[in-house]
């Protein structure tokens, strides 16, 4: 009997040890597919005839002594923006309802060659921004701890379906929190790197300078895994960093005793406050956190209105520069909530762009100098647990400044990491950012206060 | 930013925009125009933008 629930991590032992097959672990996931997502609708399209075919075929590499590293034999999902060759990709989008890639994004063939086994395509909010919509081609995605509440979004299908156990790892988009704000509402790890760090040749853009693409796992130690197979250069995409990898799991196992963390309080005692139980686990976050070793002092930013309005300007001018002939030809093939929201960029100015640029430059200056004797920052990852899914308004992105969107502007690594459940069993989230092209800290530290706390031992439970 | 503002630069960027939507859309403006003002700070002639276009490196 396969457990309903495997880390990543822990699938990897069971079957490094012949205690469980690859074959065994997708069918078991396929079962848990027909069994729970009907409920969830994390999967957009299922590949379960070419997931087997792919675990049979890791069975024999097995037998035949061929390891690929950690992420061999794993079952993932995609995003549907990630492109995959022969297979539609469709950014959940009646626009897009018939293209089928000639070739998968560079990420997807890097998690191929590293062994994973693709389950099928997720759900996401309509092009990575317009949703929770009732009106595309499939329904949004449902959260799985209560199917009355929101995911978050965008990689709302990738929440849903690691936090059931349908996958035990899948691919996310961050342009202003779509990776964390799902982690933090479905309760995993998830975590967007550096800008450049991951290629996103191959990824259905939202905003070119904000994009970020990244795993979603149920820890941080996945998280790490998932990671390694997805960096590195990729001359395919201008804004990739030319830089050498490290060895995230590794890096895991080295003390968090001594790391300097800035906690950004003002964002979410003021800024965009966060509700009780909230602020309670962030609290109880840093507490943990001391415990283990770590310096926590206070850090004032700018307002956090000032970042998300940078943000939001830059993603609305270059969104709408991607779909503006599309939105002209036939905007009502688009859901209303992305259609609405996009028609708003029609209003910006190419003067408020560059502004938006201008401030941009100060922020991550600013950013910069106060992590220069820091080696993380922690602040919330959402003001809140989920909210009902009915309750999300079409301009909401607009209504309160992110709490997420600053580490898109400074393109720094930033996670969303569990930090405990409110009393209708509701996941809560803090957010740890790091320097540049430091995921390595960022996971260490995250990776050790999931081992310090019981969180990572509760799952949602299906009646 | 009046309704007719809105409904002007829709027209002008050529959107087939429902009649339903339109004030929706109108109302919702304010929110453009505040993040806009706050990116309008008192900075140098001279401040750059995030972006610049790094020259290619030589053959």
């Amino acid at each position: 009997m396969v457990p309903e629930f495997l880390t990543i991590a822990e699938a990897g032992a069971l079957i490094g040890k012949r205690e469980l097959s690859p074959v065994e672990l997708v069918e078991s996931r396929l079962a848990r597919i027909e069994q729970i997502d009907g409920k969830l609708n994390s999967f957009i399209r299922l590949l379960g005839d070419q997931a087997l075919a792919a675990a049979r075929s890791a069975e024999a590499e097995i037998m035949a002594g061929h390891y690929r590293g950690p992420m061999h034999r794993i079952p993932i999902g995609l995003k549907d923006i990630y492109e995959t060759r022969g297979v539609p990709t469709t950014g959940h989008s009646k626009v897009l309802l018939d293209q089928v890639p000639q070739r998968d994004a560079t990420s997807v063939r890097r998690l191929a060659e590293a062994g994973a086994i693709v389950m099928g395509k997720l759900a996401t909010h309509e092009f990575a921004f317009g949703g929770p919509s009732f009106d595309l081609p499939w329904p949004p995605a449902r959260n799985p701890w209560d199917t009355s509440r929101f995911t978050g979004g965008s990689s709302s299908g990738t929440g849903a379906a690691v936090a059931a156990g349908l996958v035990l790892g899948g691919t996310g988009s961050d342009t202003g929190g779509s990776i964390r704000g799902p982690a933090a509402f479905c309760g995993l790890a998830g975590l967007k790197p550096s800008y450049g760090r991951i290629s996103r040749a191959g990824i259905l853009p939202l905003a070119f300078s904000l994009d970020h693409a990244g795993p979603m796992t149920w820890t941080a130690e996945d998280c790490a895994i998932m990671l390694q197979a997805m960096a590195g250069y990729d001359a395919a995409d201008p804004a990739s960093a030319n830089r050498p990898v490290p060895d995230y799991r590794a890096a895991l196992s080295s003390d968090v005793k001594g790391l300097k963390i800035g906690l950004v309080r003002q964002f979410y005692e003021t800024d965009n406050p966060a509700n009780e139980p909230t602020q309670r686990g962030v609290a109880g976050a840093v507490k943990v956190l001391e415990e283990l070793g770590c310096s926590v002092r206070e850090l004032r930013l700018s307002p956090l209105a000032d970042w998300a309005a940078c943000g939001i300007i830059i993603m609305l001018s270059e969104g709408y520069a991607i779909h503006e002939a599309t939105l002209r030809e036939k905007f009502v093939d688009y859901g209303e909530a992305f259609r609405d929201r996009m028609a708003l960029a029609t209003l910006i100015t190419g003067g408020d762009y560059v502004q938006a640029l201008r401030r941009r430059r100060e922020l991550a200056a600013e950013l910069a100098a106060a992590m220069a004797d820091l080696d993380l920052v922690m602040t919330a990852a959402a003001p809140s647990e989920a909210p009902p899914i009915d309750a999300v308004g079409k301009f909401a992105i607009f209504e309160r400044p992110s709490l997420t969107m600053p580490f898109n502007v400074c393109g720094t690594p930033a996670m969303s990491v569990c930090c405990g459940y409110t009393e209708e069993s509701l996941p809560l989230a803090f957010q740890l950012a790091g320097r540049p092209f430091d995921e390595a800290t960022v996971l260490k530290a995250a990776h050790a206060y999931e081992r310090a706390t019981p969180w990572r031992s509760i799952r949602p439970r299906f009646v | 930013m009046s309704r007719q503002e809105v409904e002007a630069a829709l027209a002008r960027a050529g959107l087939d925009v429902p009649e339903r939507e339109k004030p929706e859309i109108a109302a919702a403006a304010h929110f453009i125009e505040e993040m806009a003002a706050r990116l309008r700070t008192d900075r140098k002639m001279g401040a750059e933008p995030a972006h610049v276009f790094p020259p290619p490196p030589e053959a």
